[in-house]
């Protein structure tokens, strides 16, 4: 019973071709719309996915440098800087102006990773947290230690509030950050040599393949999807903020694991990533709805990246409907 | 030898997944005799010493010291047993003094929590030392002494356990002439005493001076079973470690062109004789050498692989610089390296995306991976090396390792202008089938004028292949010798005395 069950299932998932997040994402979400109270309307779900637009937005970087069997912790300190030069430069030279910046910064706090770990060898872990460091401090020095308010305007806080078509604009960018990683890795030379580089540096480079240049690469894209995150959270809260958002490397290393990227390299999926975030999402929703201490939001997350490392990793009769009986290709 | 032997292995097998590190071996211990345990890299003989001393548990085949059959579980009850294995690298502590680490042994007996009831005496421990000829003061750090004496403090801890099987893995390679002298004074002591003596190494004038028997270990199986040392030339030992010349019917080999591949002065290291050598068009040259001779060094060198100290490496006349890989493979230098795991295969990507690596650039457009310009490149050569089963959907991993070592092939055979193939060891570990079509794909690519550099350890396979071998020793070229040269005179080339 319990075979042909898991059988059935993973047919069923081979052909929707689905990783097996997926099945926990709609779990839970099925959990959640029975037992919680105004968990599955329209207005909740708007809610949860404006919620989880920065995260998604940030977790397609994080899941590039993790394919390249790196790690990216600079991410949480770089918003930060981001937003502070922000509001800095729109007195002077406007909003967009204000925007451009801030995400010149991020881009360029990537090509600085990107030079270091690809160019000297470095560890990535180290590169990444020393720069999360140095860059809080800056921010912290620019700032004067206190938020900065942005001058108040239509026009900057659209990238957070504005609707096109009825869709929130941070949506909007969250799927089209999900859309573009997903076109990148199943199908661009780049995204290709990002598994292959992942997989195995050294077979790569005999292989005739720029290990720098492609690492290079990564940690510039990743950048520059957290540069679009630092837009969105900028006009969020209208402030240029030297704390803004401390967790937010570790929350997209969580909605990566969660999905079921291994840390090790070679491999990943977009689908992943928006499973992973969704996860996180939904879990958080339902712990405010709930009314349960927000606490509980660190408990649950924390206990869900062990349990799905850990079942992906196990052999028993769940970790069969994990491992895949027709293999993942690199990309999809 | 009238004694029973003191330990004895036989019929012992050992399968890491689809492949066989141990097929049908066996070797019996003498008290009182020097043991050579002899094979080339990857024969299967430290896999067997760590099956001596429970670190690897065979599948197959019994182990019996003195009257009862063994399978010890760790290192720790091999040691309470009396067999002392003294490893190639060093398992001393250097921070530590010589006593703590002549205390090691007790310390990792006891339960007890006081370091002090596990510590020797002084004059125990100076007993220990001098039994071994070493006089030192036991309070002095480890790393304040040299590595032939750490050699013999590691002796000495054994010692201080009832020591009745030394095994010494490669003692030899770190050591002076002199630490040399005083190690073997040390073991033929032992044997006096009756020690059962296991030793390995890949230095015959040693092996030589200090074995009395030898067993050695081709493919997995014992092939020469402790006859005595005395019984057998070197050039016998070699022929057994490397195999007889299986009837292989000779090839027909193209005719080559012109000089397409030249190495000039190239050294190695940069107290290294200058190399000089050239690879023509369509001529597929063997480079032969034993394990450490440098002839894979050279190999992945003229591949654009590894660094070197100086020279100049040119393809139909361009330069291209050393150690620069991309560089290399766009001039249409294929390489396929030693190491499959590590150095060439992708294990979690599919079969076509690890064949098609070097491709890319053809099979993209405008950044773009076309996968039915991939497949098409692709799929004839995994069909015509008959990659099985030829599902390009699966990841590496997956694959036999004769099926992985054809990935690697087609991921050069289809690189774009392949003009010269550098291949090293291509068939290690492979099936008889896999080889054949392996080695059909090398000529294959001769034929048509890629100029091919083939490093083997397999002598089969370089005869078969090469129309000239050239002999690698310490690092440099010592011989060259024509297609056709009778086996007796290949293994004279490779074995000749190093001090010669």
């Amino acid at each position: 019973m319990t075979a042909l069950a898991i059988r059935m299932a993973r047919q069923v998932r081979d052909r929707i071709n689905m990783p097996a997040s997926f099945f926990v994402a709609i779990a839970l979400f099925a959990l959640f719309a029975l037992t919680v109270p105004r968990f599955a309307t329209s207005g909740n779900a708007e809610n949860v996915l404006r919620v989880a637009s920065i995260l998604c937005v940030v977790a397609c970087g994080q899941a590039i440098v993790l394919i390249l069997g790196g790690i990216e912790f600079s991410f949480g300190s770089s918003v930060a800087l981001a937003s502070i030069v922000t509001v800095l430069v729109v007195p002077d030279y406007g909003v967009m102006g204000g925007f451009a910046a801030g995400a010149a910064v991020v881009l360029l706090i990537g090509v600085l990773n990107g030079a270091l770990i690809a160019r000297f060898h470095l560890p990535p872990f180290i590169v990444t947290l020393g720069m999360l460091m140095a860059v809080a401090g800056l921010a912290a020095t620019l700032a004067g230690g206190l938020p900065i308010d942005a001058p108040p305007s239509e026009a900057f806080s659209w990238p957070a509030r504005g609707r096109v078509l009825g869709v929130p604009v941070p949506v909007i960018a969250a799927g089209a950050s999900v859309g573009t990683l997903f076109l990148v890795l199943a199908y661009s030379t780049i995204g290709r040599l990002w598994y292959l580089v992942g997989a195995n540096p050294e077979a790569a480079r005999l292989s005739g393949i720029r290990v720098r240049t492609t690492i290079f690469l990564g940690y510039l894209a990743a950048s520059a999807f957290c540069a679009l995150a630092a837009i969105i959270l900028t006009s969020r809260v209208g402030s240029g903020q030297p704390s803004l958002a401390p967790n937010l490397p570790f929350e997209t290393i969580a909605a990566c694991a969660i999905g079921g990227i291994p840390l090790a390299g070679g491999q990943g999926r977009a689908s992943q990533v928006l499973c992973g975030v969704l996860i996180i999402a939904m879990m958080n929703n339902a712990v405010v709805l709930l009314n349960f201490p927000v606490a509980y939001q660190q408990l649950m997350i924390g206990a869900v990246i062990l349990g799905s490392v850990l079942l992906q990793k196990s052999s028993g009769s769940i970790g069969v409907l994990w491992r895949s009986s027709v293999p993942k290709r690199g990309g999809r | 030898m009238t004694a029973p032997p003191l330990l004895t292995m036989t019929g012992i097998a050992k399968h890491y997944g689809a492949t066989c590190a141990l097929r049908d071996a066996s070797l019996r211990l003498y008290p009182g005799r020097v043991h050579a345990l002899l094979g080339e890299n990857g024969a299967g003989k430290s896999t067997l010493v760590k099956m001596i001393v429970g670190v690897v548990r065979p599948d197959g085949g019994t182990i019996t010291f003195g009257d009862a059959a063994v399978a010890f579980r760790t290192v720790r009850d091999a040691v309470a047993a009396g067999i002392i294995p003294i490893y190639q690298h060093l398992s001393l502590f250097p921070q530590l003094t010589i006593l703590e680490n002549l205390s090691a042994f007790a310390f990792g007996a006891t339960r007890d929590l006081r370091a002090s009831s596990a510590t020797l005496s002084i004059e125990q421990a100076r007993a220990w030392l001098s039994s071994v000829g070493l006089e030192r003061d036991p309070m002095t750090l480890v790393e304040e002494i040299s590595i032939g004496e750490r050699q013999l403090v590691e002796i000495a801890r054994g010692l201080g356990q009832a020591c009745k099987v030394l095994i010494l893995d490669e003692p030899t390679a770190a050591l002076t002439q002199d630490e040399t002298e005083r190690l073997f004074t040390v073991v033929r002591s032992l044997c006096a005493q009756g020690t059962a003596v296991l030793f390995i190494s890949h230095k015959f004038d040693e092996i030589d001076s200090i074995a009395d028997d030898v067993t050695i270990l081709r493919d997995g199986r014992t092939v020469v079973d402790g006859a005595p040392i005395r019984s057998l030339t070197r050039d016998e030992l070699v022929r057994a470690m490397l195999g007889e010349a299986v009837a292989t019917g000779s090839r027909e080999l193209p005719p080559p062109g012109d000089v397409l591949v030249e190495a000039r002065g190239l050294r190695l290291h940069a107290t290294a004789e200058p190399i000089d050598m050239g690879i023509r068009a369509g001529e597929i040259v063997g480079l032969a050498g034993l394990v450490g001779s440098g002839a894979l060094d050279i190999a992945s060198a003229l591949a654009g692989a590894t660094p070197v100290a100086s020279g100049t490496l040119l393809v139909a006349g361009d330069v291209i610089p050393f150690g620069d890989r991309h560089t290399a493979s766009k001039k249409g230098i294929g390489y396929v390296p030693s190491d499959r795991h590590l150095q060439g295969l992708f294990p979690v990507l599919t079969a076509m995306q690890n064949a098609s690596a070097s491709s890319l650039k053809v099979i993209s457009r405008r950044g773009v991976v076309r996968e039915q310009a991939e497949s098409d490149r692709l799929l004839p050569w995994l069909r015509r090396l008959k990659l099985h089963p030829l599902k390009t959907e699966l990841p590496a991993a997956s694959f036999s390792g004769g099926n992985q070592q054809k990935l690697l092939m087609a991921r050069n055979l289809a690189l774009p202008g392949l003009r010269v193939l550098v291949v090293l060891e291509p068939t290690r570990g492979v099936d008889i089938a896999a080889r054949e079509t392996i080695h059909q794909a090398i000529i294959e690519a001769a034929l048509k004028g890629v100029a091919v550099l083939l490093a083997s350890s397999d002598l089969d396979e370089i005869e078969a292949l090469s129309h000239r071998i050239l002999v690698v020793r310490q690092g440099r070229i010592s011989q060259e010798l024509p297609r056709g040269t009778a086996r007796g005179a290949l293994v004279s080339a490779l074995a000749e005395r190093d001090a010669a």
